[in-house]
């Protein structure tokens, strides 16, 4: 056996324990999860409840969170400005950050003494244990992923191709809406769907945000806490269902437009 | 017409200086000059992608130094053609319209029109993602001249093309050019530069160093840079001195030449064309000339016949057809004699 095989080996038994490290869990979980106990838990209307508000709320943060990220990852990929390191630092900053330390810092802002929290409670809203809260607190943990992703998008498209749309006569809006932004929609897709899916699962900072009403995660671990493991693990294979069904179904909807824009990409980079 | 007055623009490591440069409407301006010259820089600044660091831009009699690009009138096709990937051919040519927010009916008859006059009609509802470099180039040339521009600036529009297409790009140029586009051309290729220009700028190190007509440029080149564009290999530095009233100009190897209308004791440089050197086995008996005995060092065939290397103590390139080299019945290691007048010499003072 030459040594480049023994190498190959090697790196694919490493690769292989990784993947099973990764794996093994989740099949368990499926596994040890009989028919019956699975099937009252579909029909459980509780469970029914959180998962939807998980994965609605986590929609919405995404979306509306991306009316403001969006450009600001275009800023970043194009524009030189004074500590733009130090920009990009704290973006980062929320994957860094124990997330129950981060739902403590969001807390203090949104709460009745906070300035959010004040400004919101002028029009009659309690952002604590509400969904628009949860929307925040999602949001504050998963904005690095859309916005480092759409940066990376912005900054693959050719400038030159920009340049050229601004010498035939288009504003710069015009250029943003019809050169960068179709152009840089695979990453953004991309960042889209890691943002609503790290928001879906996220647990520590929304568990000090809002308890009730509880989205899946708070759910799964309430049922834990308060009767078990076998009670807890229908809840989650039934929530990893339904979130690897939209996950595939938005991942799809993305590669549709990857194929369409591959070859040109290469062709102009 | 277009004027550039003492243009100054500093990027990075690199700058561009004191350029000063004026196309009058309907010219055919070529600014030649290797990669690095500065030549893209300069259209870019012209085109208000970039804007200068001092100086003025003035275009039709206005100051366009700050302008916005959208107002400018001015086209720019970028060597890499800069076609938007995501959009057909149609949607190409049909951008700077939708951008002026033109009906759907006046853009699609402007666009048709102008895939016509390049001849991309039938490729209009194509993707752009498998058209041909030359294909490329034309969807790239209607879409901006769609515009009107009042100057159409191009950046090295024939050095990704293969011949065929470069001679019919040419003559499209050409002929735009014949119908009263104003058009600044940017190359590193002299055959580009002689045969589309009417005038020609060299540009070196971010300095335009000579200016003018073709032939004043390639005829005189006021340096050894601009002779080497010229394609012009006979190089000599010498020292000029003055001798019963004629001045002879020697090399370090002691070939002398017989010069015209210069000053003595100064060290200059002499140009010499290849094809203006004639070869003969007696020695010439006019005594006007200035004639040369040396060796054949080398014959290669050259694109007009054969280039015939000599060695006369510094080494001679010489441009011969076939048929005299036949006639002649030149071949390595014979000695043959050269001769040329002195008008025929460039003198090159200093570098």
């Amino acid at each position: 056996m030459s040594r480049n095989s023994i190498f190959t080996w090697i790196v694919m038994i490493l690769s292989s324990l990784v993947l099973l490290f990764i794996l093994a869990p989740l099949a368990g979980m499926f596994i040890h999860t009989g028919g019956v106990q699975f099937l009252e838990t579909i029909k459980d209307k509780e469970v029914h409840q959180s998962i939807w508000l998980t994965l609605w709320v986590s929609f919405t943060a995404t979306f509306i969170f991306s009316i403001g990220a969006i450009p600001f990852a275009w800023l970043l990929a194009r524009k030189k400005f004074p500590f733009k390191n130090v920009v990009q630092g704290i973006i980062d900053l929320p994957i860094v950050l124990p997330h129950t330390a981060a739902g403590i810092a969001l807390l203090g802002f949104i709460s009745r003494d906070g300035f959010l929290g004040k400004t919101a409670s002028i029009f009659g809203l309690n952002l604590v244990n509400h969904p628009s809260g949860i929307a925040l607190a999602m949001a504050f943990v998963s904005l690095p992923f859309l916005i480092n992703a759409a940066r990376d998008g912005f900054a693959a498209v050719p400038e030159r191709l920009e340049k050229a749309a601004l010498n035939l006569g288009a504003s710069n809006t015009k250029v943003f809406f019809t050169i960068s932004l179709p152009l840089a929609w695979r990453s953004i897709i991309t960042g889209f769907v890691m943002m609503f899916a790290r928001g879906m699962s996220e647990f520590g900072a929304v568990v000090i945000i809002a308890y009730h009403p509880m989205i899946a995660p708070v759910l799964i671990y309430e049922r834990f806490s308060s009767y078990g493991l076998n009670y807890a693990r229908p809840a989650s294979v039934f929530f990893i269902l339904v979130a690897l069904l939209f996950l595939i179904g938005l991942r799809l909807l993305s590669l549709k437009r990857k194929e369409k824009y591959i070859n040109t990409d290469a062709q102009t980079d | 017409m277009l004027r550039l007055i003492n243009i100054n623009r500093r990027l990075g490591d690199f700058a561009l200086k004191d350029i000063n440069l004026e196309v009058s409407d309907g010219q055919y301006y070529v600014l030649l000059g290797r990669s690095g010259s500065g030549k893209t820089q300069l259209l870019e600044l012209i085109a208000g992608l970039e804007h200068p660091d001092t100086g003025t831009i003035i275009l039709d009699g206005a100051d366009i130094t700050t302008q916005r690009i959208q107002d400018r009138k001015v086209g720019i096709v970028f060597q890499d053609y800069a076609v938007f990937p995501h959009m057909t051919v149609f949607g190409n040519i049909a951008y700077p319209l939708r951008a002026r927010k033109e009906d759907k009916k006046s853009i699609a008859e402007k666009v048709e029109k102008a895939a016509t006059a390049m001849n991309i009609k039938h490729i209009l509802e194509r993707s752009t993602e498998k058209l041909s470099g030359g294909e490329l180039q034309r969807v790239a040339l209607a879409r901006t001249l769609i515009t009107s521009p009042r100057l159409l600036l191009l950046d090295e529009p024939l050095s990704s093309l293969d011949t065929s297409l470069k001679d019919d790009l040419k003559r499209l140029l050409r002929n735009l050019n014949i119908a009263g586009q104003t058009i600044i051309h940017v190359t590193h290729d002299y055959g580009d530069a002689v045969s589309l220009a009417k005038r020609v700028g060299v540009i070196h190190n971010g300095k335009i160093i000579q200016e003018g007509s073709v032939d004043e440029v390639f005829k005189n080149p006021s340096n050894r840079f601009v002779a080497r564009y010229a394609g012009i290999r006979n190089f000599f530095r010498v020292n000029i001195s003055g001798e019963k009233g004629l001045f002879i100009g020697t090399t370090e190897h002691n070939v002398k030449f017989k010069l015209n209308g210069v000053s003595a004791d100064n060290e200059s440089l002499l140009l010499i064309k290849s094809d203006s050197i004639v070869l003969t086995n007696e020695m010439p008996e006019d005594k006007e000339l200035n004639t040369i005995k040396g060796k054949i060092t080398e014959i290669i065939p050259s694109e007009f016949g054969m280039e015939v290397t000599i060695d006369a103590g510094d080494l001679f390139y010489v441009n011969i057809i076939t048929s005299d080299m036949e006639k002649l019945r030149l071949i390595e290691q014979k000695e043959v004699w050269m001769s040329f007048t002195s008008k025929d010499i460039v003198v090159i003072n200093g570098n």
